[in-house]
């Protein structure tokens, strides 16, 4: 369980408050969908969760445990995937798995174990000799998605997972995610495509100019608004809480 | 230190498999010894018949210059010295063919020649008797033959002056190569990996960052260290080939007369020399975007260094003390202490601390950095 008590981050270099007051209750064994417009300050919130980014006050909690404390234990049972985040290109999948496998002070059994399972779920199994920059965008973003996994975290943090990928790739992560709800594990995702909050996520929360202004489950969101729509929900909880100054050079891409 | 081997071993494999850093380390060296090689037979011969005239130098008395006969059609000349014996010859002005009388202590005076060179061989004898004779007749007009004098035949290459060109070049033959490498490697490591997405990756593994760090500047060192070792070997080489072909080669290797110790030491400074200079291109690489910028970035960084190995080119003779506590300068002073025989421990030592402090500080300052927000942004 993942609890984000009044998280604030205001970059030190040009005095922006990508997050003023962000507050979320994230449980295992569940999707957490994170929404907002783009400069809301969705990826600086999840970048604090994965430990890339200091908050400039508050706290986040991993199972009762305060993130500040305890990064590096905290890191190992994490993953962080973005469309930033890329792979050594002169590698192939089976070079990376022992890598990062070892950066993770996995044994060789339990590397060889892991990945075994993810790319044949993924596809990459005849690929796994071929050279990582060889490989087209759905296939680079799947060997990125089994890597991340490899070490088989606890918390599984997405920013637009599906992003730019067929509906065949997408239909292949969104599968994965699920069996990794069903096993348990936290997930929280970050996506401007609400068809796949309300088909995925069980909770969600919204941030609106770095406030969050809704936690709670995806079946109380529409309700609790007076609408009959996720979409409803979402644009008038924006509406109410949008400050009128335009949000120019922000920090951070959304 | 957890992870430290796995980053070192992954950098160390992307460096090999990434053919445009190879080109930097291994293609250019054997360009630039074509163009040695090739400079270097392209100068003239150069077996004595650039000397114009021949001399007997000394030291230690007050003597007019004057011009005491020829030999080869060539004028041969008797002139005074101010220079320290020591340091004249290892001078460009006292050639080869040349001979320098040490009066310094009239109870034991020094003939200084080369030789393997039959002019200076034959100067030597005339110097020798020249000496003889004066100190008969200072013996029977001053009565002082109860003081014991002697002359003392020094032969210049037994005396080990042969390194003076390599100990003048040195310096800047190994800083030049190992900036541009280092700021090259150490631009790629980090911003390079910034650039492509890869670092982050990393960042978020529990590998600790000064693991991470560390991981990243032994593998620039080394590769460095590696590539630079290259460039020498192969001029070296190249020196050879120009040997057998007879002619001296830009570079001055040709005349190299090293003892394992010296290799060594030499060595061991570089490898200090090469972890400061990591360090110090991993930090500014930390804050740059892609490897264009972090290159650019360290362009003043290499510059200082090659000045200051390019100042120490013009340097004879023993220095202050204070010159060993200007960094880069006082290892490039080592490097040439240690090839002309004439290196003294404590300054030996000042250097290696200074260093490994600097090294350290360097470090210190990248893992501060490293929790920077222009860097993980």
């Amino acid at each position: 369980m993942i609890t984000i008590e009044h998280l604030k981050k205001t970059f030190k270099k040009n005095k922006v408050e990508a997050v003023k007051d962000v507050s979320l209750e994230i449980f295992d064994g569940q999707i957490f969908a994170l929404l907002g417009p783009n400069g809301a300050g969705k990826t600086t919130t999840m970048r604090m969760l994965s430990t890339l980014l200091t908050p400039t006050s508050g706290k986040i909690f991993f199972d009762g445990k305060e993130l500040g404390e305890n990064e590096e234990k905290i890191r190992s049972r994490i993953a962080f995937l973005t469309n930033e985040i890329r792979l050594d290109g002169q590698f192939t999948p089976d070079e990376l798995a022992d890598y990062y496998g070892g950066l993770y002070e996995m044994t060789s059994e339990k590397i060889n174990e892991r990945r075994d399972e993810l790319f044949e779920y993924f596809g990459i199994s005849e690929f796994r000799k071929r050279r990582y920059d060889t490989f087209s965008t759905g296939m680079k973003q799947k060997t990125s998605l089994a890597i991340c996994l490899l070490h088989d975290p606890d918390t599984i943090i997405f920013d637009e997972p599906t992003n730019g990928l067929d509906i065949l790739t997408q239909q292949l992560i969104e599968s994965y995610l699920l069996k990794l709800k069903e096993e348990g594990k936290c997930i929280i995702l970050s996506t401007h495509i609400l068809d796949l909050v309300g088909r995925m996520a069980d909770r969600v929360g919204i941030i609106v100019d770095g406030r969050s202004v809704f936690c709670g489950t995806v079946s109380e969101l529409a309700p609790s608004q007076g609408v009959e729509t996720i979409d409803q929900a979402f644009i008038k909880l924006y509406k109410e809480n949008h400050e009128e100054k335009a949000i120019i050079g922000r920090h951070g891409k959304e | 230190m957890r992870g430290v081997g796995k980053i070192f071993h992954h950098e160390m494999k992307k460096i090999i498999k990434e053919k445009s850093l190879l080109f930097g380390f291994i293609l250019l060296p054997v360009l630039t010894l074509f163009i040695t090689v090739g400079i270097s037979l392209l100068q003239p011969k150069t077996s004595g018949e650039s000397v114009e005239t021949y001399s007997i130098f000394f030291y230690g008395i007050d003597v007019e210059s004057y011009n005491i006969g020829s030999l080869d059609d060539k004028q041969i000349w008797l002139q005074a010295v101010e220079e320290e014996p020591s340091e004249f010859i290892c001078s460009e002005e006292f050639h080869k063919s040349d001979v320098l009388v040490d009066f310094s202590d009239l109870t034991h005076v020094t003939i200084y020649y080369h030789a393997s060179n039959t002019i200076s061989s034959y100067l030597k004898m005339s110097a020798e008797s020249f000496v003889r004779e004066s100190f008969d007749m200072s013996y029977k007009t001053q009565k002082r033959g109860e003081i014991f004098r002697s002359v003392e035949l020094m032969d210049i290459n037994e005396k080990d002056t042969s390194n003076r060109m390599i100990a003048m070049l040195l310096p800047y033959m190994l800083i030049l190569p190992l900036t541009a490498n280092i700021a090259n490697f150490a631009s790629d490591t980090i911003a390079g990996d910034k650039a492509r997405g890869t670092f982050y990756q990393v960042m978020l593994s529990p590998v600790p960052p000064l693991s991470l760090i560390m991981g990243k500047i032994f593998s620039v060192s080394l590769i460095s260290l590696f590539s630079s070792g290259i460039y020498i070997g192969l001029d070296v080489i190249g020196s050879k080939i120009c040997e057998k072909a007879g002619v001296e080669d830009v570079f001055g290797f040709a005349g190299v007369s090293v003892t394992v110790g010296q290799v060594l030491l030499i060595l061991l400074y570089a490898v200090l020399l090469c972890y400061l200079f990591s360090n110090l291109g991993v930090l500014i690489s930390l804050f740059c975007k892609d490897a264009n910028q972090a290159q650019t970035a360290q362009i003043p960084v290499t510059l200082l260094c090659t000045l200051a190995s390019m100042m120490s080119m013009f340097r004879f003779g023993t220095s202050p003390l204070q010159h060993y506590l200007i960094p880069v300068y006082n290892i490039c002073l080592i490097f040439q202490d240690l090839l002309n025989a004439r290196a003294k421990m404590g300054n030996m030592a000042m250097v290696a601390i200074s260093l490994l402090v600097l090294s350290v500080a360097v470090l210190i300052l990248t893992l501060v950095s490293y929790k920077n927000e222009k860097v993980r942004t």
